[in-house]
Parts: C-alpha cells; sequence; structure tokens
C-alpha cells in the first residue's frame, strides 16, 4: 500500500473541507502575501487561528512539526542567516551579530512556517479533484489554454506521483539485493536507479493511456461542479479584513 | 435465443515489426456468456481482447459489435465493451475511488446529476462505496481491481473483457474478483476472462477458448476442454488433475 502523507487529503466533514475550493486557493494567495509585511502581534494571533482550524479538521500539531523536520531545519537555517547578516551589530568572527538581526531572523523563519501550515491545511482538507476543477475554473478565461485538458494532467501527475515513488523504491531495493549499495560512484549509482525507473515510468504511461484510451478519454468532458457550503462570504471577507490587519499591525 | 453481441470474422493482425499478432481469428459471442480466454504467455490473449474493445484495429477481418463495425463505431464499443486491464495500477486516473469510478462517465458527456447517481449505485453495489473518498493507490490488491471493474461498470458496458484478473492477488483478493465477476454475470453481462490460470473460474465458465501463437486452437465447453490445456502450455485444474468434481471457488 502506498504512504500516506501528511500533504495527502484526508476526508472529513470540517468547515475547510466543506469551503469552496476556488475561494481557499484566493485566501491561501492573499493571507500569505499580506503575512509578508504582518507584525509579530497579527503572526501570533494568525497562528491561534491555525492551530484552532488544525484542531478542527482532526490534525495533530507536534506531528506535524515530527513531519515537517527538514522543513523546520530549513527554517533554521534561514534564522541564522538572517541574524548574521544585519548591518549594525557587533563583529564575531567575520559575521555581524545584533538583537534586530535575531529579530528579523525569527520573523521571516515564522512566517514561512506559517505559510507551510497554511498550505498544509489546504492540502489536507482540499480533495486534489477539486484542486484540479478550480485550477480548470481559473484557466477557463485564458486564452489559447486547452483548460480542461491541463486538468487531466495535474489529476493524472497527482495520481501518478504514488506510483513513481513506489517503482522507485522497488528499483532501489532490486539494486540493494544485489549489493547495488556498494556502489560508491554517486553518477553510476544514479544511473543505476534512473534508468529503470524511467523505463518502467514510460511503460506505466504507455499502460495508461490505454486504460484512457479504453474508457473514451477526450478533452470535451463533463465539467467538474463546485459546492459551496455558503459559509464562503464570510470567509472572503474574514480573510480581506485579517490581510487588512496584516499589512497596518 | 440469446442475442449475439460480438461477431469476429477472419481477424488478423500484425504487429509493426511483421509479428504475426492473430492469426484468422472466426468466432461470435452471444449475451449473457462467461467465456474463458486460455493461453500461455505471448498465446494472443491480450491482443485479442484489445481488439474488441477498439484499442487495436485488424490488418484484415471484420469484428462487428451489436452489429456495427467497430472501427466506425468507436466510442460507441467501447461503451459496449468494458476492458479491465492486468495491472489496476497503471490504470488508475482519479485520485479518489469516486473519481476514478467517475472517469468514464465524465467522458461520455454524462450530466453531473446523472454521473454522481450511477457512480454511488455502482459502489454500493460492489460493496465499495465506504472507500469513496480513499485514494485508489491506498487500497488492497482485491480493492483495487474491484474499483477497476466499477470504472468499466460506470459506462453501462454488455460486455466486460479481463484480461489476468487473478494475476498478484492473494487468496481472498481473488475470492472478492471472483464473487463481483459471477455476479455481474448473473444479473446478465457478458463475460470474457484471459488467463492462465483457470482454475477459480473453470466451475462457472460456460465456454472455454484455448490460444496458441495468436490463433483460437479449442472452442468449447470448459469441463470437455481441461485434459487438453496442457498441450498448450496451461496448467491441468487440480479437480481434473486427481479425478475430482469440480467445484465453486465462490463462497
Amino acid at each position: 500500500m502506498a504512504e500516506i502523507t501528511l500533504f495527502t487529503y484526508r476526508p472529513g466533514v470540517s468547515i475547510l473541507h466543506l469551503l469552496d475550493t476556488r475561494l481557499k486557493f484566493f485566501i491561501i494567495c492573499l493571507i500569505s502575501m499580506s503575512l509578508m509585511s504582518a507584525g509579530i502581534i497579527s503572526c501570533c494571533f494568525y497562528f491561534f487561528i491555525l492551530l484552532f482550524f488544525i484542531k478542527k479538521t482532526g490534525l495533530h500539531f507536534f506531528s506535524i512539526l515530527n513531519h515537517i523536520k527538514l522543513f523546520l531545519m530549513l527554517l533554521f537555517f534561514i534564522f541564522l542567516a538572517r541574524t548574521v547578516t544585519m548591518e549594525g551589530g557587533f563583529p564575531f568572527y567575520g559575521l555581524t551579530l545584533s538583537e534586530q538581526g535575531f529579530m528579523e531572523g525569527a520573523m521571516t523563519a515564522f512566517k514561512f512556517f506559517l505559510v507551510m501550515l497554511t498550505g498544509l491545511l489546504f492540502s489536507s482538507t482540499t480533495r486534489p479533484s477539486s484542486v484540479k476543477a478550480a485550477v480548470q475554473w481559473f484557466l477557463k478565461p485564458v486564452p489559447f489554454v486547452p483548460e480542461k485538458r491541463v486538468g487531466v494532467m495535474i489529476s493524472l501527475a497527482l495520481c501518478f506521483l504514488p506510483v513513481i515513488l513506489r517503482q522507485a523504491e522497488e528499483v532501489s531495493d532490486a539494486r540493494n539485493a544485489r549489493c547495488g549499495h556498494l556502489q560508491k560512484n554517486p553518477v553510476r549509482k544514479a544511473m543505476g536507479l534512473v534508468l529503470p525507473l524511467l523505463k518502467k515510468t514510460f511503460l506505466s504511461a504507455d499502460h495508461l493511456v490505454l486504460a484512457m484510451e479504453s474508457r473514451c478519454y477526450s478533452d470535451d468532458r463533463t465539467d467538474p461542479e463546485f459546492n459551496p457550503s455558503g459559509r464562503e462570504s464570510a470567509f472572503l471577507l474574514g480573510s480581506i479584513a485579517a490581510s487588512i490587519c496584516f499589512v497596518f499591525f | 435465443m440469446s442475442k449475439n453481441i460480438i461477431n469476429i470474422k477472419d481477424l488478423s493482425f500484425v504487429f509493426e515489426d511483421g509479428y504475426r499478432g492473430l492469426n484468422h481469428i472466426s468466432l461470435s459471442i452471444d449475451q449473457g456468456e462467461f467465456i474463458i480466454l486460455a493461453g500461455k504467455n505471448g498465446s494472443g490473449k491480450t491482443t485479442f481482447l484489445k481488439h474488441l474493445n477498439g484499442l487495436l484495429m485488424p490488418t484484415s477481418g471484420l469484428i462487428r459489435v451489436n452489429g456495427k463495425d467497430i472501427s466506425k463505431h468507436l466510442v460507441e464499443t467501447r461503451r459496449t465493451v468494458g476492458m479491465v486491464f492486468q495491472d489496476p495500477d497503471t490504470q488508475m486516473v482519479g485520485d479518489t475511488v469516486f473519481d476514478e469510478v467517475a472517469f468514464g462517465p465524465e467522458n461520455l458527456k454524462l450530466t453531473r446529476a446523472r454521473i454522481n447517481e450511477t457512480v454511488t449505485r455502482i459502489l454500493k453495489t460492489l460493496n465499495l462505496y465506504h472507500l469513496k473518498d480513499r485514494n485508489p493507490s491506498t487500497l488492497s490488491g482485491g480493492e483495487k481491481r474491484k474499483v477497476a471493474i466499477a470504472g468499466i461498470l460506470a459506462m453501462d458496458p454488455e460486455v466486460i473483457v479481463f484480461d489476468e484478473p487473478f494475476s498478484n492477488l492473494d487468496y481472498p483478493g481473488i475470492l472478492q474478483v471472483i464473487t463481483t465477476i459471477l455476479g455481474l454475470n448473473r444479473s446478465g453481462q457478458t463475460i470474457m476472462i484471459a488467463t492462465h490460470d483457470i482454475e477459480p473460474v473453470i466451475f462457472e465458465a460456460t465456454r472455454m477458448m484455448i490460444m496458441e501463437n495468436g490463433s483460437i486452437m479449442e472452442d468449447g465447453g470448459p469441463l470437455n476442454l481441461v485434459h487438453r490445456l496442457e498441450s498448450y502450455g496451461v496448467r491441468e485444474p487440480c479437480f481434473s488433475k486427481f479425478g475430482l468434481e469440480p467445484a465453486s471457488w465462490q463462497k
């Protein structure tokens, strides 16, 4: 069975699950942009809102932290980089340390962390097919873009990813079973994994094309449907108000 | 008298590299039949099935589905003859079970209300409704095969052809698939199963064809042909080898 990651959609009936995906897309863009100019009070306020929704959707905050360990390390490096590059501090082995730099670094890392949590809430409460439908809806007015084909491509990419990951694991296991791990040359090591994986992926793509064709695939398909929950206006107003607060506080 | 659904006359197929995949096949398939297409690997079973669904077109000869030439009525053919492939992982298009089953009806441009109604009904019939929001890649082998069957059923076919439906399945998975296939056949669907393991379905099958080198070598009652299977590279079922009475695998 394929592994379920933190970013995989988790079925549920929370308000975030029921919210129209197009609005969720809009809110995520709005909040992410306005967060960049938010102050510490706004960020803390938003963090508590996120904690509330994380609890509502059945996720566990500490489990999330455990899953995003690598990302947290990246945030730590961002924090360090900001802290030691701010001008005006006292010199320390060629670097400059300052309280302002420390605060700037902490705020930048905190904001990235909030954007990450927002994205995580979006992906775990939004069906991939709704993401596809929303992208299709946003692309519809754009001339010369085959939005239905783009929608199917997104859907295929989303459902093909676990298949490719599983195949990569199989190829890697098959190599290691024949002592492939003893190969020290990184290029030869990578080639040994990439070539069989590419072959398998192309073969799977061939099978997929046949399966789609056998089920009468065409670009001219039934349009996706959206089922608004009725609370979209409240969320829209709330997110606009929050964004204004983020910019000014 | 049963209605004749598929009629094949002198079907031959040659691959691009000159290899002859099918050789002068002529036969007809009636509504409600349960056919086993037996043969060893490379005998031409999959190539033959792909012709029934219009994925391959004959080099020579004619295939008629409900009296219509498949080359001129491709969409109708694919609606009438659904094909379930060997590896369900590479035929899943949807990111949830519901979307996977809805893929075919969406291609047929049915209304959203009708798609929802059809998919819900089929998922309930196959006892898959509780999995509707699950990602197909997280299901067990038997469940994946059932979802693949549901995806075909949503297009309301008259004939369903299965390419090696029991491959890579454990015993409970095979039982799940057999129960589903037999239920379909009892409700009037015509079934054709290409397999080199005939044991699970020989008791229920009404007809068996044995293929070798792209030709139908034998065509008749399954129990009459069991002793000839091994001469075509297909394992003879245990009951026949040990002189026992055949029994259904369905519990």
